[in-house]
C-alpha cells in the first residue's frame, strides 16, 4: 500500500513540478539568488557569498573546458593566478585604474592561453591534466625566482577596490554600515558577472560549437573525419575557459586587495574537480549549485549555524574528500547528473507508457498539465 | 661538485627510476593513472616511522622489510575497493585517485596532531668517505637496493609467469581473459608491486636524504614519476631507468649549483615534462608514449 502511495506522490511530482520548463527554473533560482540580501545576512555570510559567486565563475569556466572538450585540466588556478596577478601588476607599475587593468589583464590571460595551448593540446587524458598542473607550478615558483618584481610571499599588496570605501561614506552612517554596503555592492556585481558568464557560456555550448566541442569529446577522429578542424575548436575551449578563469582571478583580487602565491594554489585547482562531482559535469550549471552547496555547507551551515567543535572542523576537509570519494565511486558523472539522467529515462520511459492507451488516457481525462517537452515528444512519437 | 654530482646524482636517479616503475607499471597494465602513487611514498616513510621510532621502536633493518609490506597490502585494498570500481572511466579514475590522494595527507595530518614533519631514523648509522664526498651507509644501502629491485623486477616480468600473465594484460586484455588468466587479480597484484615499490623509495629518500617525512611530500614524487615516464615512454622498464637517470642528474645538478634556491628544485620535473611535450612529443624513444593519433 505504501508502494503505491508512494508511486502516486513520484508520479505526480513528475507530473507537476519536473515539467518545469528550464528556463523558469533558472529564472527562479537566478532571483532567489539576487534577493539574498533581503533577508539580511551578516557581514561574514555576504562576505563568503561574494566569493562563491566569484568562485562560481572559476568552476563554470572549468566545466566548459572539461565537461565539453574532455581536457582534463587539474592546474586552472593558472589562469586564475595569471589574471589576478597581471591586474595587480599593471597596477602597481603603470598605477592604471582598475577599469582598465581588468580588460587588459583579460586580454593577457587570453593570449597566455593560446600561447600555452601549443604544447597543451597535444597531449590528452592524464597527460594534460599532468602537463596543466606542471604550468600553475612552474607559474607559482616564477613568483619566488622574480621576487623584487612579484613580492614572492608577501605578494603584491594595497590594491585598488572596485568599489572604494569612501562612495559608501555618508553622513549618519556607521562606519561598519558602509562596510556593509560595500560588500553589498561586491555581491551584486560579483552576481551580475556571474550570471552573464553562465548565458554567455550557455550559448556557447547549446549553438553549433557546442555540438562541435561535444563531437570532439565524444569521438576526435570521426569529427576530423567530417571536415571539423579539431584543433582550432581545442584551443577556442581553451582559451575562452582560461578568459573567464583569469576574470574570475580579477575580481577575487580586488575583492581582497591584495595578490600572493595561493592564487595558484594545488587544492584551488582541485576545487572544480571536488565540485564537479556534486553538481555533475558537462551542464555549466552543474558545477556552480555544486560550489554553492559546497561552500554553504562549508562556511555557513557548519560553522555558523551548527557550530560543530573545532576538532571536528579541522577534519572537515577529510570527511568532505571521503564523501566525495563514496559518491564518485557510486556515480561517476556526479549527482546532479546522475538525478537529471535518471529523470530524463523515467521520462522517456513514460513516454512509452503515455503510448500505451491506459496512463495516457489518464492523464487527458484528469486534465493534467504535461511538460512541453514531454508533450512534444509525444507528437512526434505519433 | 662535479663528483658529488656524479655520485649523488648516481644514488638518487637508480631510486628514482624504482619510483618511476610502479607508476609505469600499474599504468601500463591496467591504464591507471595513479595520481595517489606520490601518497604510498609518503605513506612508506611513515610507516617506517611508526614501525623505527613512532610506535614500535623496532630495528630498522626489519622496517625496511615490514614497511613496504604493510603498504603494498594498503595498495593492494586501495585499488580493490577505490579504484577497480571506476576503472572504466578515465576522468573519474583521476578524480577518485586525486581525492584520495588528498584524503590522505589530511588523515596524516590529523593522526600526527598537525605536526608537519617527523624524524625518520637512517636504515643504518654511520657514513664512509669516498672521493672525497661523505656518503652515508644509509644512501649507499638505498642505492643498493633500489638496483637490486630494479633488476629483480625485469627478471620477474620478463621472465615469471605472473609477470608474463602482466605484460599479456597491458597488451591484450581480452585475449588474456580468454587464455584463463583472472585479470583482476593480475591488477590487484600489479598494484601492490607498484605500491611497494614506491613505500621502498620512500623510506630511502626519507631515511637516507631527508631525515624527516612530512604530510605534503606526496607531490614531488609523483611530478618526478610523471616526468620520468614520459621521457622514458609507457610500460617501457629500460626507458623508465634512462628516464630516471635523467631526471635524476638534472635534480641533483640544480640542486647542488643552486643550493639556497628550494622552490627551483621542485620545478625541475616541471620543466622536463613541458620541454619535452613541447620539443619531442612522442617522448625520448618513439611512439610508446600515448599521444593523439
Amino acid at each position: 500500500m505504501v508502494t503505491t502511495y508512494l508511486r502516486r506522490a513520484y508520479s505526480s511530482f513528475l507530473a507537476h513540478v519536473v515539467d518545469i520548463p528550464p528556463r523558469l527554473l533558472a529564472f527562479i533560482l537566478i532571483l532567489l539568488w539576487a534577493s539574498v540580501p533581503v533577508f539580511k545576512p551578516d557581514g561574514y555570510t555576504l562576505t563568503i557569498l561574494v566569493s562563491t559567486n566569484i568562485w562560481a565563475i572559476f568552476v563554470a569556466s572549468w566545466d566548459l573546458l572539461v565537461g565539453f572538450t574532455g581536457q582534463m585540466s587539474l592546474g586552472h588556478a593558472l589562469f586564475y593566478g595569471i589574471g589576478g596577478y597581471s591586474t595587480a601588476l599593471l597596477f602597481k607599475y603603470f598605477q592604471l585604474p582598475v577599469w582598465i587593468t581588468i580588460p587588459l589583464s583579460v586580454v593577457v590571460v587570453f593570449s597566455f592561453a593560446i600561447i600555452l595551448s601549443y604544447p597543451a593540446l597535444r597531449v590528452k587524458g592524464p597527460y594534460l591534466a599532468m602537463t596543466t598542473m606542471a604550468f600553475a607550478l612552474i607559474a607559482s615558483s616564477v613568483l619566488y625566482i622574480f621576487p623584487e618584481i612579484t613580492g614572492a610571499d608577501s605578494g603584491v599588496r594595497k590594491l585598488p577596490l572596485l568599489f572604494p570605501l569612501k562612495l559608501f561614506r555618508r553622513e549618519g552612517i556607521s562606519a561598519l554600515e558602509s562596510v556593509y554596503q560595500q560588500t553589498l555592492a561586491y555581491y551584486y556585481f560579483t552576481f551580475i558577472s556571474l550570471v552573464i558568464t553562465l548565458l554567455i557560456l550557455y550559448k556557447v555550448t547549446h549553438s553549433k560549437t557546442g555540438i562541435v566541442l561535444v563531437s570532439v569529446l565524444d569521438d576526435e577522429l570521426a569529427s576530423k573525419a567530417s571536415g571539423i578542424n579539431v584543433d582550432k575548436f581545442k584551443v577556442m575551449a581553451f582559451a575562452l575557459s582560461a578568459l573567464f578563469a583569469g576574470y574570475a582571478g580579477c575580481l577575487q583580487v580586488h575583492f581582497v586587495s591584495f595578490a600572493d602565491p595561493g592564487l595558484f594554489a594545488l587544492t584551488f585547482s582541485f576545487l572544480p574537480v571536488i565540485v564537479t562531482i556534486l553538481g555533475g559535469i558537462g551542464t555549466i550549471y552543474g558545477p556552480v549549485i555544486g560550489v554553492f552547496v559546497y561552500q554553504i555547507l562549508n562556511e555557513i551551515f557548519f560553522r555558523k549555524v551548527i557550530k560543530i567543535p573545532l576538532e571536528i572542523y579541522q577534519a572537515k576537509l577529510l570527511i568532505f574528500i571521503a564523501v566525495i570519494l563514496i559518491l564518485v565511486i557510486k556515480w561517476p558523472r556526479g549527482i546532479g547528473r546522475f538525478i537529471t539522467d535518471k529523470l530524463k529515462d523515467l521520462e522517456e520511459a513514460r513516454d512509452i507508457d503515455e503510448r500505451g492507451p491506459r496512463i495516457w488516457k489518464t492523464y487527458k481525462k484528469k486534465g493534467k498539465k504535461i511538460g512541453v517537452i514531454a508533450r512534444v515528444r509525444a507528437r512526434l512519437k505519433k | 661538485m662535479i663528483e658529488s654530482i656524479i655520485i649523488v646524482g648516481l644514488m638518487t636517479s637508480m631510486i628514482y627510476a624504482l619510483l618511476a616503475l610502479g607508476f609505469t607499471l600499474i599504468y601500463g597494465v591496467s591504464g591507471v593513472v595513479n595520481l595517489a602513487h606520490g601518497t604510498f611514498f609518503m605513506i612508506g616513510a611513515y610507516m617506517f616511522y611508526l614501525i623505527t621510532g613512532g610506535v614500535f621502536h623496532l630495528d630498522p633493518r626489519l622496517g625496511l622489510i615490514a614497511a613496504p609490506v604493510v603498504v603494498g597490502i594498503m595498495g593492494a585494498v586501495t585499488y580493490r575497493i577505490i579504484i577497480h570500481p571506476v576503472i572504466r572511466d578515465e576522468v573519474s579514475t583521476l578524480v577518485a585517485t586525486v581525492c584520495l590522494a588528498i584524503a590522505t595527507q589530511q588523515l596524516v595530518l590529523l593522526g600526527t596532531k598537525g605536526l608537519f614533519m617527523v624524524p625518520v631514523e637512517p636504515i643504518v648509522p654511520g657514513y664512509t668517505t669516498f672521493w672525497g664526498l661523505a656518503l652515508t651507509y644509509s644512501s649507499i644501502l638505498a642505492f643498493a637496493i633500489s638496483a637490486a629491485l630494479y633488476i629483480f623486477l625485469w627478471i620477474f616480468i620478463s621472465k615469471v609467469k605472473v609477470g608474463k600473465a602482466m605484460r599479456a594484460a597491458s597488451q591484450d586484455l581480452e585475449a588474456t581473459m580468454l587464455m584463463g588468466v583472472n585479470t583482476t587479480r593480475v591488477y590487484i597484484l600489479t598494484m601492490a608491486l607498484s605500491t611497494a615499490l614506491a613505500a621502498v623509495a620512500g623510506i630511502s629518500i626519507s631515511s637516507a636524504y631527508l631525515g624527516v617525512a612530512y604530510p605534503y611530500m606526496w607531490f614531488h614524487p609523483l611530478a618526478l614519476s610523471f616526468a620520468i615516464v614520459i621521457l622514458g615512454g609507457l610500460g617501457s622498464i629500460k626507458g623508465t631507468l634512462v628516464g630516471g637517470f635523467i631526471v635524476g642528474y638534472a635534480e641533483t645538478a640544480v640542486k647542488t649549483l643552486y643550493p639556497t634556491s628550494a622552490s627551483i628544485v621542485t620545478v625541475v620535473p616541471m620543466v622536463i615534462i613541458v620541454l619535452v611535450l613541447v620539443l619531442r612529443p612522442k617522448g625520448l624513444f618513439g611512439k610508446r608514449i600515448e599521444l593523439e593519433e
